[in-house]
Formats: C-alpha cells, structure tokens, sequence
C-alpha cells in the first residue's frame, strides 16, 4: 500500500501516463467517433461496432504482413475499404429495419457481429498478434518517453478527428446532416437524399473505427475477441461524451485514455478493466437511463 | 358543385391543364390499410386549390401523396402531365414543389440563419442561397432581428413564419400547405392566410388543406371534399360559398 501511495505522488510517472495517456485517448476518440455520430444522428445503436475497429487492426496487419504496406500508407486503403462496407451495409441491412422497433436493429447487428468474430477467428485464429512497423526509438522530451507508434497513432486519430470536425461544423454538407439529426422529414422537404446522407455518415463512422482499429494496432497487441474490450470503451466513451458531437467524443476519448493509464500506474494491471468498466457503469447509472439518457448534443 | 361518385364528372375537359395532380391514388400506410381508395386531385395553375374533409377522411395523405412522402398503391401523380409518381420527396423539391408540413418543423437546434440556409439547398450556388436568404430577411424583419438564435428558442408563431421563409427560399412554384393556422394566436392565423394570398397572387400554385373551412374556401378558387379516403364533392368557389353550414352538418354524419 505504501508504495501504491509513493508512486501515485511520483510525478514523473504521473506524467508519463498523463502523456501516454492523452495520446491514447486521441486514439479512443477515433475509434468511437462513428459510434457516437450514428446513433446521434441516425438513431442506431451500433452493438457491431467494434468489430469494425477489429477489421481494421486485423486489415493494417495483413498488409503488413503480407504486402509490406506501412501502417501510414495503409490508412488511405483501409479508410476507402471501410467506407464502402459501411454504406453497403447501411443500404442493404440496416435501412431495411429502421422503422422496425430498435431492438430488431440491435438484434441485426449483434449478429453482425458473431459473425464477424467468428469469421476472424476462422482467418486469423484466436493468437494474439503485434503489428511490428517500427517508426525508429522513442522521443525522449526531459526525463519522459513517448513511444514513436503511439504517437503516430494519436497524431493521426488527432487529424482524422479534427477533419471530421470540421466537416460536420463547417461544411453546407455538414449542416444537412445536423438537420437530418433533427428531423429527417423536414430534410428531405429541404430536397436533401437523407437515404444518401444517412449510407455516407455510416460510411464515416465504420471507416473511422476501421483506421481507430489500425491505431490500436499499433499500441497494443490483439486478437479477435479482443475487441468487446473496446466496445466497452467506445461506449463509455459516447456516454462520457455524449450523442453526436464530435469535439465532446475527443474529449471523453482523452478521459477514459487518461483514466486508464493513471490507473495504471496506480493499481495493480489487472485491476485496470475493472476500473474503467466501473466507470463505464457509474456514468451508466448516474445518466439516469441508460444510454436511453445519453444528452444529446447538437454537433 | 358535383357529387364525383357519379361519374367521372370532375375531369373537366374544358379547364386548363393542371399543373399538378393525383388521379384515382390507393394509398395507405401499412400493407392491411386503405386510406385513399381512388382519390383525385387537380392543382390549376395560379390557383389555391383547397383540400377539405372531417378527420380521417384522407386529406393530410393527399398532401403527402403530392409531397411525395408516401407512394401510391395504385394512381398517379403528375406534373405539368409529367409522371412523377415514383419521384422521391427530396427530389420534388428540386422540381419546384415545396411543402409546409403539419405541426413543427424547424431544425430547432440550428439558428434561424442556418434554418433558412437549408431552404437554399437544391441551389447550386452559394450566392444563390445568400441572395433568397437576404430577401427573406428583407420580407420577414423578425427573422433578421433573430438571425443569431436557435430556432427552437422562437415562439411558436415566429417559428410558423421561418417555416414559410424557409418554404420560399427556394423560389417554388407549387406549395403544398398542411393546416398553416393550427396552433396559432388569432392574430397570427389571420397573418398565415395573408401570406398565403401574397403568394397567390405572385402566381404560384396552391394546394391547401385545411380545418378552418371558412378560412380555406375564402382564399380557394377550387375546394374539393373528401369523406372515407374518397372525392366527395368538387367545385369552384363560388359553388362552395354560402353552404358551409350545410357541409359541417353533412360532415357530422359521417
């Protein structure tokens, strides 16, 4: 107990998990922006996100593995891909049920996603795996170490967060879709395809995951079950952060990345889930309702 | 006045062509129901065609028909003798059909300014949606007073008149109106059918529907009634005024 104390006062490793911690949680961000931007906007509770975030990791790796692609490089190709399964899905599955009663939709995607674990596991069996790229030794900043992957990773989540951002703030685009979050009859009075608009934002929010899951990649090891560890986070993240806003999503995305490193450094390793699985229930229960009473926020 | 069960009496072959127009439409919301069995409507150019009937009688799926926001089982909907029948609501727009839906429909979170941007939409040009959004603060100066605020902060007369603002961005030149008074102060209600008459008057074409018979016969050229998801009675205004007592009384039956 004694040293727990020492080291949580030790402030050179609280600021080294404060670092890591940030850059974490810029990863965290991307990977649950999309699942914070379709259930705002579009209303669907996407229990099948994670396992886009898991083809990502899974994606980045292979052609890696396979091809030699750089992580970097590879973001452009996994982004494009991810986009496409997104609309597709969007037009050929889930449209056909968003009249039905939500759980119907949740029901779909839950199957979305055994089957895709299932077929991972298939693929890529239940090992867990390390995408190796190496971007050179850690960045020595005084007395504390940035690891070069994880600050590409949260560099990249940064920008990919950010352009989102804008494109949702700044854009006319970005304005339709703020107006179909908010009534989708009087949008498509306006003239705007809400069915074209809606494939696009799901599009978004799998492609997002996809290139959130190639961040993870490259700071943690993984394997195909891995991913309902961060299905959990992305939800906490939503329900820290709330519905639809993308500049709220960064900033729970940077709480719970910070959370879970301090802790970290705090309590014992395998006491870190539970931690953040406790605050994930807290904010739960403290939301009053659920994720029913998730705030929605205007982008 | 005609009574339409007889005959197909209400294609006037002497009329002008209609600008825009259901004929003989099926439609309902799910599989098992029948709200229009056979309804037909015709909008005349530079007319205010109103659409009346008690409650349930179809007259709101009508407008939705035209809008495009529901599509017939059976019939058509054309314009300018163009089909549009399978032609989706968001393109409508684009065609020059503008609605004013029931009830609330501002994005209440948006500003007014950005409420009245939407409007704009099918325009190409930027400038475009600058210039009509300007004249509409021009034509409605509470909307410039409150260009800064979210729409869902206005009272809900203001909000009625972003609604029709927002309407007219676009320059449309057949609006299709749903119970522009409901909900409204006195004051305001007498407003709503003035606007309704300036934009008669700037030649575009009308189909309004309507509680407020009195109001809605006053400004129609042509009425038609509808009873039980079918035409009832049809006929210009003349024909229509002077026997509204008659018509409630006959409504009340139903």
């Amino acid at each position: 107990m004694a040293a727990v104390l020492t080291d949580l006062f030790d402030p050179l490793l609280l600021g080294q998990a404060l670092i890591s911690g940030i850059l974490l949680g810029l990863v965290y961000s991307l990977m649950a922006v999309g699942l914070s931007l379709t259930m705002g906007i579009m209303g669907i509770v996407n229990v099948a996100h994670s396992v886009f975030v898991l083809l990502g990791a899974f994606a980045a790796y292979q052609l890696w593995e396979s091809l030699g692609l750089d992580p970097l490089l590879a973001i452009p190709v996994v982004f494009a891909v991810f986009f496409v399964i997104g609309v597709l899905l969007q037009r050929l599955l889930i449209r056909r049920v968003q009249d039905e009663s939500q759980s119907t939709g949740l029901l779909i995607l839950f199957g979305v996603l055994v089957a895709v674990e299932s077929i991972a596991i298939l693929g890529w069996t239940t090992d867990t795996r390390v995408l190796s790229a190496d971007y050179g030794p850690s960045i020595f900043i005084g007395d504390f170490i940035i690891g070069r992957s994880r600050l590409v990773a949260g560099i990249i989540s940064l920008v990919l967060v950010a352009a989102l951002h804008f494109l949702l703030t700044r854009t006319r685009w970005g304005k339709g879709v703020r107006a179909m979050a908010q009534d989708r009859q009087s949008a498509t009075l306006m003239g705007i395809n809400v069915e074209r608009m809606a494939e696009i934002v799901f599009g978004l929010g799998t492609a997002t995951a996809a290139v959130g899951g190639l961040g993870l990649a490259l700071v943690f090891p993984f394997t195909p079950q891995g991913h309902i560890r961060w299905l959990a986070w992305a939800f906490l993240v939503v329900v820290v952060g709330g519905l639809g806003s993308v500049r709220a999503t960064l900033f729970a995305g940077l709480f719970v990345g910070v959370l879970e490193t301090t802790s970290g450094v705090v309590l014992p390793f395998e006491l870190v889930s539970t931690v953040v699985f406790t605050v994930l229930a807290l904010a739960l229960v403290l939301r009053g309702e659920g994720l029913a009473g998730v705030q929605r926020r205007s982008i | 006045m005609r009574y339409a069960r007889t005959t197909q009496l209400w294609r006037h072959t002497l009329d002008i062509e209609p600008v825009l127009e259901m004929t003989d439409v099926v439609a309902g919301y799910h599989a098992t129901d029948l709200v229009l069995d056979g309804v037909t409507i015709q909008a005349r150019p530079q007319q205010v065609t109103a659409v009346l009937g008690p409650n349930g009688s179809g007259k709101s799926t009508s407008l939705k028909i035209l809008a495009g926001l529901l599509f017939p089982r059976e019939g058509a909907v054309r314009l300018h003798g163009q089909d549009i029948t399978q032609v989706p609501a968001f393109a409508r727009r684009k065609l020059g059909i503008a609605t004013l839906p029931q009830g609330h429909s501002t994005f209440p979170d948006l500003t007014v300014g950005e409420n009245l941007e939407l409007g704009g939409w099918v325009f190409d040009e930027p400038s475009q949606v600058e210039e009509a959004v300007n004249a509409a603060y021009e034509r409605y100066p509470i909307l410039a007073e409150n260009r800064n605020r979210s729409a869902g902060s206005l009272s809900g007369g203001q909000q009625r008149i972003l609604e029709v603002a927002r309407m007219m961005i676009s320059e449309p030149d057949v609006l299709l109106i749903d119970e522009p008074s409901v909900g409204l102060a006195p004051k305001l209600v007498e407003q709503m059918y003035e606007e309704v008459r300036k934009f008669k008057e700037e030649n575009r074409t009308i189909v309004l529907v309507d509680q407020n018979i009195g109001a809605a016969v006053d400004l129609a050229d042509h009425v038609y009634t509808l009873a039980y998801g079918r035409n009832h009675l049809d006929g210009n205004h003349r024909e229509f005024e002077g026997r509204l007592s008659g018509l409630v009384r006959e409504w009340l039956q139903f």
